[in-house]
């Protein structure tokens, strides 16, 4: 079985436990293993947007150079921390930009020994298994589910550097979907913005935002929502469980361990508010 | 500004007097250096240079002009040839391709042979290059020094000559095409018109008026297409497409692949009845997918030839060996369900490429809605809703539910001017067209609000910009901004667009939406442009010789360029360029044989054992093994002195006429 370095990142191991546990499981499954890597530290959240900004780069610096000590590549599943490794790796090892990298990586004490491909847990399922392979493990195939994949702004941009889908139209959720055996749903704010942390201070700003997103989703005939965003799960969800009839909003993670036959306890269903576990029984999926 | 007041000078400030080398065998030079006013002299340090190469042995005479180019400056090499008695010649000035035939024609006029006379390059290869006035002049004198091995090595050459085959062949049939070949055939010339289509006339018979005289596209188009179709010269081939190409200029021989059509176009009276019993249903590329065709068609009801053709994939019977139903009802047997793609091979001396456009998938734009949306339509779309002879007959009527719009959001640069995209440039032809649509749709639909997002409006063109006030009194909004969303919401179009005059996000609430999609080159014509190893950008326009001085010509001699193939652009400039690339055939064949350098390759046949790498590097198949006497042969009218056959060349057989090894290697020692 390929293993694979994984950075699970802090969310996961708090609000968003049911990503990481069904992901580390449904790996399984599928035919890889996450091994998480040993005392990591803090993606640093949200890529710095200044243009001076070496030092808010160190954090990510440690755990790639990290990382490169166990291998080639990262595995991530956090869309936040997935952004911020992968524009952060951009930098190391961009062509021209050795002087910045070499500086760079005098801050932290462990060596960067190679360069080190970060990869989204999507993307390994989708480049390294192959979705042939996805579906062989399909056990219990979702049933024509109405699934509407919701991917947020941080998976696919910037475009240059997250390039591995159109970040005006990103399929790749939609393509698991349909391996798994759900229908993907027409959907047009598959990009737009949750409301981020706006819900912070500004929670009607992020609740309009989410409301559009649900509302066009259900519009559309779907059944349910999936994400690999912890932030925008959680403002999603919270707005779902503010208003009657909105749809359920599962981590991706959780339908893809249904299909390849996790147990309802391993699902992490108590995270998700409202009653996840009474939805999918009416679907006949648990 | 050196000697600017001697407008011509002597041997410069070094020896007094011309070099005489009493050994007629040894080559008199003279080194004509131009100032070019202060392109070269400004940074060249020109009587610096005359000093250094009045010393150089060998340089029989050196004289500089403010313009060498002009007839003055002409004059002095001439008259510097009979009294110095110069039997090679260097002009050092700006680039070959400018005005070497203007120096080597002076050259010939005072009994000098044209190919004895050089160019060094001082302009292009130093001084616009060159910022440090003494290494300009250090790197000058170099490029002189090496012209001059170069031209005590040129042997005197006869320009090669061939007859021209005065037959054109047009490829693409749209305007372009239609005038090129009317234009050509109305002197008197045979025109070969290739069609890839079943008809011909292009994008324009899809349209409904055309912008700014807002006269019907139809009926200025099928003139045109009659003519073409009953012109004694013209031999048109529709459902065709050119393969290769082999020959030269003036005498390329084509072959043109003719797609199976299935209906013999000889007994077939066009009368229409298999059109009306076909089941089969195809997607219509003319009507833009808004309604489905047959599987037998035709594109339009005045189509040139007016004759169907079948489409084998959505054909019952060719698919499934069903139906017949157009055989069974055909009344002079003309369906051939057996037929097959033939071959056909002309004569031609001259090519005019006409490939056309394409409309960019907007599909690919993510945001803007489109296939999910299905009143979300691109321009050309817009334009088949608004055609009397469109599905609906000229009414406009979304796709979805055929309900009249109301509101209408036209959506300019979709795909232009968006490098993200890769395509960076601006199509040319959208904000007229789109104003015309608003006019029109506002026509037809009186109360209907039409809104169009433009970034700029760029009207340059005869009457556009009163054309665009003319959309702007008519009650069009104009909003300046990009949009970024395009969705649907109920049986509404929503567009997220910016109004950046006001400063502000704006959501409009539309009943349909029309794209201004990008205008790309047609694919089908990017790809015969690989085969054909025509020139073409990044964008897959092909590259006219010269962007401003040579716009028909491209660099493959006999290959000429008309229309959007070539970059986007209107009508009225389609036909111009057109018009322009048919005067350029007829001048061509006002000729009664055609020049070639004779800069070619040759072969030494005592050397050569016919290894064959010649053969294989040629990309312009003019060096062949021949096998009966196991050497290689050049065909000097094919060769375009590249030089690659004389480097691949193991034994040293092949070289290059006045380029040899010798001379070269002498031109590196010169440094």
């Amino acid at each position: 079985m390929t293993k694979y370095t994984y950075y699970p990142g802090c969310t996961l191991y708090t609000k968003a436990r049911s990503l990481d546990l069904c992901a580390r499981k449904a790996a399984e499954k599928v035919g890889f293993q996450l091994v998480e890597m040993p005392s990591w530290n803090c993606c640093g959240a949200i890529y710095n947007a200044t243009s001076d900004d070496l030092a808010a780069q160190v954090g990510p610096v440690r755990n790639l150079a990290k990382a490169s000590q166990l291998g080639s590549t990262l595995v991530t599943l956090c869309a936040a921390c997935h952004n911020v490794l992968k524009r952060v790796q951009n930098r190391l090892d961009q062509p021209g930009n050795e002087v910045e990298s070499e500086r760079l990586k005098t801050f932290v004490d462990e060596k960067y020994e190679r360069p080190v491909k970060v990869l989204h847990y999507l993307e390994v399922l989708k480049n390294e298994i192959g979705w042939d392979k996805v579906k062989e493990k399909v056990t219990k195939p979702l049933g024509k589910l109405k699934v509407a994949s919701y991917y947020g702004c941080l998976m696919v941009r910037p475009k240059e550097v997250l390039s591995f889908d159109d970040p005006e139209n990103p399929k790749v959720m939609d393509d698991l979907m349909r391996v798994l055996g759900a229908e993907p749903t027409r959907f047009d704010f598959k990009a737009e913005c949750c409301g981020g942390y706006l819900v912070v201070n500004r929670r009607d700003v992020a609740k309009g935002a989410s409301q559009k997103i649900l509302d066009n989703a259900k519009a559309w005939g779907a059944d349910a929502v999936v994400t690999t965003c912890p932030l925008c799960q959680y403002n999603l969800d919270k707005l779902r469980a503010l208003t009657d009839g909105a749809l359920p909003v599962f981590y991706f993670t959780q339908l893809l361990g249904i299909a390849v036959g996790l147990g309802q306890d391993e699902l992490g269903l108590e995270h998700n508010s409202g009653d996840p576990v009474g939805f999918l029984k009416s679907k006949g999926l648990l | 500004m050196a000697n600017d007041e001697s407008q011509v000078s002597g041997p410069g400030p070094g020896p007094q007097s011309p070099i005489v080398n009493p050994q007629s065998s040894i080559p008199r030079v003279g080194v004509f250096v131009c100032h070019c006013g202060i392109n070269i002299a400004g940074v060249v340090k020109i009587p610096e240079l005359l000093a250094r190469d009045g010393v150089m042995p060998g340089v029989a005479v050196t004289k500089d002009y403010k313009y060498c180019c002009s007839d003055p400056g002409q004059e002095m090499i001439r008259d510097s040839i009979k009294t110095d008695k110069l039997d090679r010649v260097i002009v050092a000035c700006c680039s070959p391709t400018l005005h070497e035939t203007t120096f080597r024609n002076a050259c010939a006029e005072a009994g000098l042979n044209p190919y004895q006379c050089e160019i060094a390059n001082i302009r292009e290869q130093c001084a616009w290059v060159t910022e440090d006035r003494d290494k300009a002049t250090d790197k000058a004198t170099d490029i002189i020094r090496t012209t001059k091995a170069k031209v005590e090595n040129d042997l005197p050459l006869e320009a090669i000559t061939v007859p021209i085959n005065k037959r054109a062949l047009v490829v693409g049939a749209g305007i372009a095409g239609i005038q090129a070949a009317l234009d050509i055939a109305n002197a008197g010339y045979e025109v070969v018109l290739v069609e890839k289509e079943p008809s011909i006339g292009g994008h324009m018979a899809q349209l409904s008026e055309t912008f700014p005289t807002l006269d019907c596209s139809q009926c200025i188009l099928t003139p045109r297409t009659v003519e073409t179709g009953r012109h004694p010269k013209i031999k048109l081939m529709t459902y065709s497409e050119l393969d290769s190409v082999s020959g030269y200029v003036g005498n390329f021989k084509v072959k043109i692949r003719q797609k199976a059509r299935y209906v013999d176009f000889k007994t077939c009276t066009g009368c229409g009845i298999c059109l009306e019993k076909c089941p089969g249903r195809n997607e219509s590329w003319f009507e833009r997918g808004l309604v489905r065709g047959k599987a037998i068609y035709r594109l339009l009801p005045q189509a040139v030839p007016n004759k169907p053709v079948i489409d084998a994939k959505s054909c019952i019977y060719l698919t499934k060996g069903k139906c017949g139903n157009c055989a069974k009802v055909c009344p002079t047997g003309a369906i051939h369900y057996d037929d097959t793609d033939k071959f056909v091979e002309e004569e031609v001396g001259a090519i005019v490429l006409a490939t056309g456009y394409q409309l960019f998938d907007a599909a690919k734009l993510g945001s803007y809605g489109v296939g999910l949306v299905p009143d979300v339509i691109d321009g050309l779309a817009f334009e088949r809703l608004l055609s009397a002879s469109g599905p609906t007959s000229g009414d406009v009527k979304r796709p979805s539910d055929g309900k009249v719009p109301k509101k209408i959001v036209f959506v300019q640069c979709a795909g232009s001017r968006d490098s993200t995209n890769g395509m960076p440039y601006c199509s040319k032809i959208c904000c007229m067209y789109t104003a015309k649509q608003a006019i029109l749709y506002k026509h037809r639909v009186h109360d209907g609000q039409a809104t169009i997002c433009y970034i700029d409006v760029r009207t340059p063109g005869k009457g556009f910009e009163e054309f665009y006030k003319r959309a702007t009194d008519d009650g069009i909004q104009y909003l300046r901004g990009k949009v970024s969303k395009i969705f649907r919401q109920g049986d509404k179009v929503m567009v997220w667009a910016a109004d950046t005059l006001a400063g502000r996000k704006v959501e409009l609430e539309a009943d349909m939406v029309v794209l201004a999609t990008a205008v790309i080159a047609n694919p089908d014509g990017v790809a015969l442009a690989r085969r054909l190893k025509a020139q073409i950008d990044t964008h897959g326009f092909m590259t006219e010789a010269h962007p401003k001085l040579r716009p028909v010509e491209t660099l493959t001699a006999g290959f000429f360029l008309a229309g959007c193939g070539q970059g986007p652009k209107d009508i009225p400039e389609t036909v111009a360029q057109a018009s322009a690339a048919a005067a350029k055939v007829l001048a061509m064949f006002g000729n009664t044989r055609l020049t070639h350098s004779p800069t070619t390759a040759q072969v030494d046949e005592e050397i050569c054992v016919g290894c064959g790498y010649c053969e294989r590097t040629c990309a312009y198949e003019a060096v062949k093994v021949d096998p009966a006497k196991n050497k290689a042969v050049v065909n000097a009218a094919l060769c375009e002195g590249c030089g690659a056959c004389a480097v691949a060349c193991p034994s040293g057989a092949m070289t290059h006429k006045n380029a040899t090894k010798k001379a070269i290697f002498q031109m590196a020692d010169a440094f």
